[in-house]
């Protein structure tokens, strides 16, 4: 689109700064140290996953696993405890991995299910989102150390599928399980870089929304969903 | 309102932070807590000082290079189909912004909590337009709105000093049955802002980080306010200071995970989105998308031994632990920018006629500069102002010039100085008064103590008793001599 | 072992029996005490107020006060005196009347010998119980500077701890400062009150008879408001509470003590 008054603004702060512009390629910032990338590093995968469990409860999010082959009932049931539909899913090709596509079918045997798809435009995913008492996600990984669960949003899964429904469920597969968010950071940067992701939004979700805006007091819910569930699937 | 928010001399403002009770008690409540889940936080994260040598060293690196990081970030806004507006002045960035409001014809906007547009008053600006409406969407910020505009008095809990019988009041007027329950309130508020949400057509955020190498914004919020703001209307204007940019995600990242343990000692904020204009494929996100990068006088630390005020990543952890905020709130320094960063930042941005005073009301306890996550050597900063104050601009702020050079004067000088101590005593002799002390082993020497002393002691007096000082013969470098005397001891 | 005093100003115009009482201590540890004449000031009241050209001429005063004294350590009974002492080569960073850098040089070695009277004790002398005996109950005030700038939190606690019957009470709020701030007390007082008046309630709230601290200005402010508002409380010094009543053969180096009770925890998590 548009730059303006860009060169006048910049050569001020140059200016100021007393250097020249265009000095980044030969001053490229340098780490100066690796603990982001080594604190909980040394944590083996059933470690992980404990340290997920406890800093996730405390939260509080409801944290559940499960092996894949009973994944779809154990949704069936979270859907349940948390008075069913209507249920909003995400389009995407998770189903067919997580074995999930004759669950999604019986689903909506049951409930009002519906689908985000971009192709609808903004305003249809919107009323639906906002429609909708649950939504499950697929995320990217769950952070061990903050108990936070990453989505990427795309045609499939827009950035509101996350905020405007009652309940939030967000199914992570365990090897997805990684000590912080330095390891998700650094997939994400790369899988932009390389072009491989075209997402124009990624969220780090840890637990439901909350607010300590009067008298401190902590609140959960004030915009977002009202509870967050993780679904841990331990064998993939 | 903008950066300066009361127009009351700075004596009023203190004694009006006396007489409210309930905004004393709350945040001497709010410091004590954070203290405990700050630190608790940070000793769990292990290695807390190499944490904040690493934040110091994004952020000085960041600023060092400001103008390369906003021009390629500015690139990479523009390859997203985004645009970018460079303001010198709150004036320029408010044309643009309004414009882009009278040329879409916007109806209603939504906002997520944002001191930046505070600056700019943008708010009031937007109010002002006949067909448009504002509405602040942070809980806090929704409930000052409703107070009419009532001004923030902590820059991450803005309404710290509202309770809860308050808070009902205010939302009363907007349709609210009920007690005064802060969850029943915050469900209230829920419904009536989403309602808003959803007929929303331009959103406004600020920006915590903007990702220098890829274009996009980072956004914290635990209610997830923004996320709604950012994904809902078809157009998102972003507001950012200049100096609120990273090189990269795994830089952002770091100054989150700082910035989460330091603000409220979370370990990360519940929603860090990293977003920016919606891609095509895309149903939601915004389809036009302006970020305004505001300089507002942001440029006259650049260069300056006041530069590294520009690293603060607004945690607010230098206002948990300070003292004088304490006692003073958000509202007795009369800056958006209240505590130890604002004593620093607001006479840069606004001007030592506006803001003099703040530099020196500080006791230079150094809370702020240990407790700051990217090590801002925040009290000495604060002695800088003070130098430019007295030495370069000469302003007095209540000492007397005189008596402080005289103070100089006779502490450079052995001979001036001996010369005081022996006449100490009796320059004191008229104020003093005989009392029964309660405080003990305080007036050994004379028995007497004063009570309105004159000159700089006028000060001490206003609060506290003196001792009159002991008389020459008992001071200690005589009785040292005796003492060595007696000892036939060692030489001097 | 030779110590120069660095007796401060507050010492020499409102505490003279701290100086007394210290100069005691010392010497019973087997000290040879001298007070270099020409010492005055540290130069915080100027600098701190941003009168920064006048301070120049102090701090250049309090080091050729000491330049030339044959000492093996400098000790001092304040803890904020002896932290800006410490940050004299880094505030003469900036002094243009110091050209040649001979007063860098001569802060340089200033610093590095200079100690605080508690940590010169415990880190110095190695002595952990210097034999005094206070009946009564105490809690100590910790003072901003001695903590954060010359970065001493233990020391004073652990040498509280070996005084035969005294009874130490925690202090709510301990790491708040009182309010003086030097010359912030006399130049916003209606801020410093507000502080001084809540450190006073915490110290009322810990039932103490005793207020103990590592800084006169600190005892002189929290004691000039207990006595404005009429309430009792008898303010001491270290340097006093260790020289009352002492029985010299109950002398103790810390080698000989069991490891001392954590100080209060505070900020710095390294």
């Amino acid at each position: 689109m548009t730059i303006i008054n860009r060169e006048k603004f910049l050569n001020h702060l140059a200016d100021r700064l007393d250097q020249p512009r265009h000095q980044l390629a030969q001053h490229p910032y340098q780490p100066i140290s690796d603990l982001p990338q080594t604190t909980l590093a040394d944590q083996t995968p059933a470690e992980l996953l404990a340290t997920a469990k406890t800093h996730s409860e405390k939260i509080p999010v409801t944290f559940v696993t499960t092996a894949k082959a009973q994944l779809g009932a154990q949704l069936t049931t979270l859907i349940q405890e948390r008075g069913g539909g209507p249920v909003l899913l995400p389009t995407t090709k998770a189903f067919e991995q997580f074995q999930l596509t004759a669950w999604q079918q019986s689903l909506a045997e049951t409930q009002q299910v519906d689908y985000w798809q971009a192709e609808n435009g903004r305003a249809a995913n919107l009323k639906l989102a906002e429609n909708a008492n649950l939504s499950i996600s697929f995320a990217d990984f769950l952070l061990a150390e903050s108990g936070t669960i990453t989505v990427s949003s795309g045609a499939g899964q827009g950035r509101a599928f996350h905020f405007l429904p009652q309940h939030y469920i967000s199914v992570v597969p365990q090897s997805r399980i990684v000590p912080r968010s330095t390891q998700a950071i650094a997939w994400y940067d790369d899988e932009i870089k390389a072009g491989r992701l075209g997402s124009s939004a990624i969220h780090f979700i840890t637990g439901p929304s909350n607010s300590g805006d009067i008298e401190m007091h902590l609140v959960t819910g004030v915009h977002g969903p009202l509870d967050v569930v993780y679904v841990v699937v331990t064998d993939c | 309102m903008g950066l300066k928010t009361s127009t009351k001399p700075f004596e009023e403002r203190i004694a009006a932070a006396a007489a409210d009770k309930f905004a004393t008690a709350s945040i001497a409540q709010s410091q004590d807590a954070q203290y405990v889940k700050r630190e608790g936080a940070r000793s769990e994260l292990g290695h807390w000082q190499e944490w904040r040598k690493i934040g110091q060293s994004i952020r000085q690196h960041a600023i060092n290079y400001l103008p390369d990081y906003l021009e390629e970030f500015s690139d990479h806004v523009d390859q997203r189909g985004g645009s970018v507006f460079f303001a010198q002045t709150p004036a320029e960035a408010n044309t643009y912004i309004l414009n882009i409001l009278k040329e879409q014809e916007s109806r209603h906007v939504v906002k997520s909590k944002s001191m930046v547009t505070s600056e700019l008053d943008l708010d009031q600006k937007i109010q002002a337009l006949p067909d448009t409406t504002v509405l602040e969407t942070d809980l806090a910020e929704f409930i000052l709105q409703e107070d009419d505009w009532d001004e923030p008095s902590h820059i991450v809990f803005p309404a710290l000093h509202k309770n809860r019988d308050q808070v009902k009041a205010e939302f009363e007027k907007i349709g609210y049955v009920g007690d005064n329950d802060p969850e029943k309130l915050a469900r209230f508020a829920r419904h009536y802002l989403r309602e808003r949400f959803l007929e929303a057509d331009v959103g406004i955020t600020g920006c915590n980080f903007a990702i220098a190498d890829n274009g996009m914004i980072n956004l914290n919020t635990n209610e997830g306010n923004a996320d709604l703001v950012d994904s809902i209307p078809e157009t998102q204007i972003v507001v950012m200071g200049m100096e609120r940019i990273v090189p990269s995600m795994k830089e952002a990242e770091i100054m989150d995970n700082l910035l989460a343990r330091s603000a409220v000692g979370q370990r990360l904020t519940t929603y860090v989105t990293f977003a920016g204009p919606k891609a095509q494929d895309e149903a939601d996100g915004p389809t036009n998308f302006h970020v305004v990068i505001l300089d507002n006088n942001r440029s006259e630390a650049l260069g300056t031994e006041f530069q590294e005020i520009l690293q603060c990543i607004r945690c607010g952890a230098c206002l948990n632990v300070c003292p004088v905020y304490r006692h003073l709130g958000g509202h007795g320094y009369g800056s958006l920018y209240p505590g130890p960063v604002g004593a620093v930042l607001s006479p840069i941005l606004g001007g030592y006629e506006q803001f003099g005073e703040l530099p020196f009301a500080s006791s230079l306890c150094g809370a702020c500069t240990e407790t700051c996550p990217v090590l801002i050597p925040l009290h000495p900063l604060l002695i800088k102002h003070r130098e430019v104050e007295t030495d370069r601009l000469k302003m007095m702020h209540g000492f007397k010039d005189t008596q402080m050079k005289i103070v100089g004067k006779a502490t450079a000088s052995p001979f001036l100085f001996k010369m005081g101590l022996q006449f100490k005593h009796f320059g004191m002799q008229a104020f003093t008064k005989h009392q029964t002390p309660t405080a003990l082993n305080f007036f050994a020497y004379q028995g007497a103590m004063i009570k309105n002393g004159p000159g700089l002691i006028k000060g001490w007096t206003d609060v506290r008793d003196l001792p009159q000082p002991p008389k020459h013969k008992d001071d200690f470098r005589v009785w040292f001599e005796h003492h060595q005397a007696n000892q036939g001891g060692a030489t001097k | 072992m030779k110590v120069a005093l660095f007796t401060s100003c507050m010492l020499d115009l409102m505490f003279p029996k701290v100086g007394q009482d210290m100069v005691d201590v010392l010497e019973r540890l087997g000290c040879t005490i001298q007070v270099p004449s020409d010492q005055i000031c540290c130069g915080q009241p100027t600098y701190n107020s941003g009168y920064v050209e006048a301070s120049w001429p102090v701090l250049h005063n309090q080091i050729d006060a000491f330049a030339d004294v044959d000492c093996d350590y400098i000790v001092s009974p304040v803890g904020s005196c002896t932290g800006i002492l410490k940050e004299y080569p880094t505030l003469l960073e900036d002094d243009p009347t110091d050209p040649d850098g001979y007063y860098m040089k001569q802060a340089k070695i200033l610093a590095a010998k200079t100690y605080e009277f508690s940590q010169f004790i415990w880190r110095v002398l190695g002595i952990a119980d210097c034999g005094a005996q206070l009946d009564g109950v105490a809690t100590y005030h910790r003072s901003c500077h001695m903590t954060r700038i010359l970065g001493e939190r233990e020391t004073p606690f652990w040498l509280l701890e070996h005084v035969n019957g005294l009874e130490m009470r925690p202090l709510n709020g301990l790491q708040y400062c009182c309010g003086f701030g030097g010359t912030f007390s006399v130049k916003e007082p209606s801020i410093s009150q507000l502080m001084v008046t809540e450190k006073v309630e915490n110290i009322e709230k810990t039932g103490a008879e005793i207020l103990v601290s590592c800084d006169p200005g600190c005892l002189m402010n929290i004691g000039g408001r207990f006595n404005r508002l009429g309430k009792p409380i008898k303010i001491m010094h270290l340097a006093e509470v260790l020289n009352t009543n002492v029985d010299p053969s109950r002398i103790r180096k810390v080698s000989e003590v069991p490891a001392p009770t954590p100080a209060p925890a505070e900020v710095d998590l390294s």
